[in-house]
């Protein structure tokens, strides 16, 4: 047996070497850098430089802050549209199913500068069609780019356009998985369609829907092409900087790689925790 | 009164009919048994009465009351799924009160439907479980609960034993018809296995492809087949079906040769016209009902290739001499050692080359 074994990990050598030297070791030097004052030269290690700066550091507090609020909002209202998405997707009565799927889907697959392109052109002051359709209405022109409360929300309004068709394929699977006779059973007990929907079809899916959000924490916790192209590197003046850039900006444009290192640590750690805590509001109750 | 009547029920889904037009008349109180083979269409039948699938033609009543357009809810039915279709995020309490519950039926009759249902099947100690806690039996009692507390007309039943081991079907068989006994409601239930079917019915109605092939009471449909398919389908092991010519008649009746056999006839009283001579007809013999040599019309030699043992019973799985298969039922004291046996037909039926039976 332990020949066999033996044998067994001489085929996995390649892949955990390449497994450990591109994945594992940059996780462990990063954090290790995250000790050390990487804008000396050579870095020296100073445990509390890049942590202690964490705590007092504005820009961080405002990447927090404007990250924790596009998890807040543009999360819990992107998975009710996706559910909404996923109900008439999963209804007898849609026909070309296949190409509202489609439809769905597509903005996952489209590129995200070419997107990007397109929303910063949609929602342009002057030219932009959704203004244009605000003026018609009689509503006032919005500077989406320029007033941070509109370029948060533009921010929101492009990530829920991205996200909520990925997001119902998954409750629509979870939704076809449900037994048909078990809503059969319901109708005979008289029980109206809203009614099945709200006692029946969401608890059975509530492993999916927690899936969903789980995904869409961990996502948006490292929000970047958003606020990177759509509001020009988290414009205005910060106001719509996540995390993500803020790592960025101070790894990749400062070089300041100890301080960006100990911001991704801080990120992960931010997203397990409020996965956890998720988790546990929502585990199942006997 | 809980009558339900089929007439000329027809299905069809896109251009292919699958019911083709369907008469039963169920009397309330009376247990009746949809059976016959996959896709024969039994499922779907039971499935209109509830109202699970629309009639494309023909009318149902039930109660007296023509439902074609009315919701399943209002036809104060119940139906116990193949699957169960439990809930199964509701502890078994709120499977049964669940659909009280959401119509807003008062607490105090809830609780007591539910009660009495659990009582009556028995599992009360059961109800704060959740579905996936449950045996198998276990879950198809809250099922059959869960239609009890609807306190309906007609209990209708969709292979409801499919899913469990032999043993626990024999003892669900049994709490289902003292189960109806208690109640003494209308019963449909359907079924697959022809043993279900002859032990729970009053009546059985027997359907191939679409069509009812036979209505009628369990023994009856045993004892007087109208067809070949409910001579073979009725009865475990099955009739056997030997080919033969009709080569004369005589004041019994017509007299039959067994194909291959020269000197292996029998004689068969027909009531109605007999046929020519000549003509080609099957002889069904039950495995019980070969005799001793000498005790029938003929005598008949087989060569046995297997004999399976079952207790106070063995059958005889032999070859006639024209390599037709047949099987014989001994008692067990009685089975020869011999490989070959030589048996009498104490009693036949016979069928012509459509199937129809010759009487």
């Amino acid at each position: 047996m332990r020949n066999r074994n033996a044998t067994a990990y001489r085929f996995l050598a390649p892949y955990l070497l390449i497994f450990s030297v591109f994945w594992v070791w940059p996780i462990i030097s990063s954090f290790m850098i995250s000790f050390q004052a990487t804008r000396t030269v050579p870095w020296r290690f100073a445990p509390g430089f890049n942590w202690g700066r964490l705590i007092g550091d504005p820009a961080f507090f405002n990447a927090v802050k404007n990250t924790l609020l596009i998890l807040v909002i543009q999360v819990p209202v992107m998975i009710a549209l996706a559910m909404v998405m996923a109900v008439l997707l999963n209804s007898p009565l849609l026909k070309a199913r296949g190409l509202y799927r489609f439809a769905f889907f597509a903005p996952v697959v489209v590129g995200e500068v070419a997107y990007s392109a397109v929303f910063r052109l949609m929602f342009s002051l002057d030219f932009g069609i959704v203004n244009k359709l605000l003026n018609s209405i009689g509503l006032p022109k919005i500077d989406w780019f320029s007033n941070v409360t509109p370029a948060m929300a533009l921010i929101m309004i492009a990530v829920t356009w991205r996200w909520a068709g990925y997001n119902a394929i998954i409750l629509l699977a979870g939704m076809q998985s449900i037994p048909e006779d078990v809503y059969e059973a319901a109708t005979l007990d008289r029980v109206s369609k809203l009614k099945q929907f709200f006692h029946i079809t969401l608890p059975l899916l509530k492993p999916v829907i927690v899936f969903c959000l789980v995904l869409s924490i961990i996502g948006t916790m490292q929000l970047f092409t958003e606020p990177f192209l759509i509001t020009e590197r988290g414009g205005p003046g910060g106001g719509t900087e996540t995390l993500g850039l803020l790592l960025y900006r101070q790894g990749f444009r400062s070089l300041n790689f100890g301080y960006a290192s100990a911001v991704a640590y801080t990120m992960a750690a931010l997203a397990i925790a409020i996965t956890l805590v998720q988790l546990w509001l929502t585990r199942e109750k006997q | 009164m809980a009558t339900v009547t089929l007439s000329n029920v027809v299905k069809r889904f896109g251009a292919f009919e699958v019911v083709h037009g369907a008469n039963i008349d169920i009397k309330h109180g009376e247990f009746v048994v949809f059976v016959g083979p996959s896709g024969c269409g039994k499922s779907t039948l039971l499935r209109m009465i509830a109202g699970l699938e629309d009639i494309s033609g023909g009318e149902i009543a039930i109660g007296g009351k023509l439902v074609n357009d009315v919701e399943p809810a209002d036809r104060g039915i119940a139906m116990v799924f193949q699957s169960y279709a439990l809930y199964p995020h509701m502890s078994v309490e709120q499977n049964l009160s669940f659909g009280l519950r959401m119509t807003g039926n008062p607490k105090a009759d809830t609780d007591r439907r539910v009660k009495r249902a659990a009582e009556i099947l028995r599992i009360s100690e059961l109800m704060d479980r959740r579905p996936r806690k449950l045996s198998g039996g276990q879950r198809q009692r809250v099922a059959i609960g869960r239609a009890i507390v609807r306190e309906p007309q007609v209990f209708l039943f969709d292979e409801p034993l499919s899913n469990l081991d032999a043993e626990l079907r024999v003892q669900m068989r049994v709490e289902i018809s003292r189960l109806h006994k208690e109640l003494g409601a209308t019963m449909i239930y359907v079924t697959h296995d022809q043993t279900e079917a002859m032990t729970l019915a009053d009546r059985i109605v027997v359907l191939r492809a679409g069509h009812i092939e036979q209505i009628g009471r369990p023994l009856d449909l045993y004892d007087d087949p109208d067809n070949l398919f409910v001579a073979g389908f009725v009865g475990s092991p099955k009739m056997n079906f030997i080919k033969a010519q009709i080569v004369g008649q005589d004041a019994r009746g017509v007299v039959v040769e067994l194909a291959g056999q020269e000197k292996t006839r029998i004689t068969q009283p027909l009531a109605g016209a007999a046929p020519e001579v000549g003509s080609k007809v099957i002889v069904g013999v039950r495995p019980e009902h070969f005799g001793s040599a000498g005790e029938g019309d003929t005598d008949l030699v087989v060569a046995i290739d297997v004999v399976e043992h079952l207790g106070g019973t063995s059958f005889l799985y032999a070859r006639t001499a024209h390599g037709e298969d047949v099987v014989i039922q001994r008692d067990a004291a009685k089975v020869p050692t011999t490989s070959e046996v030589t048996v009498s037909i104490r009693k036949s039926y016979l069928f012509d080359e459509k199937g129809l039976r010759l009487r």
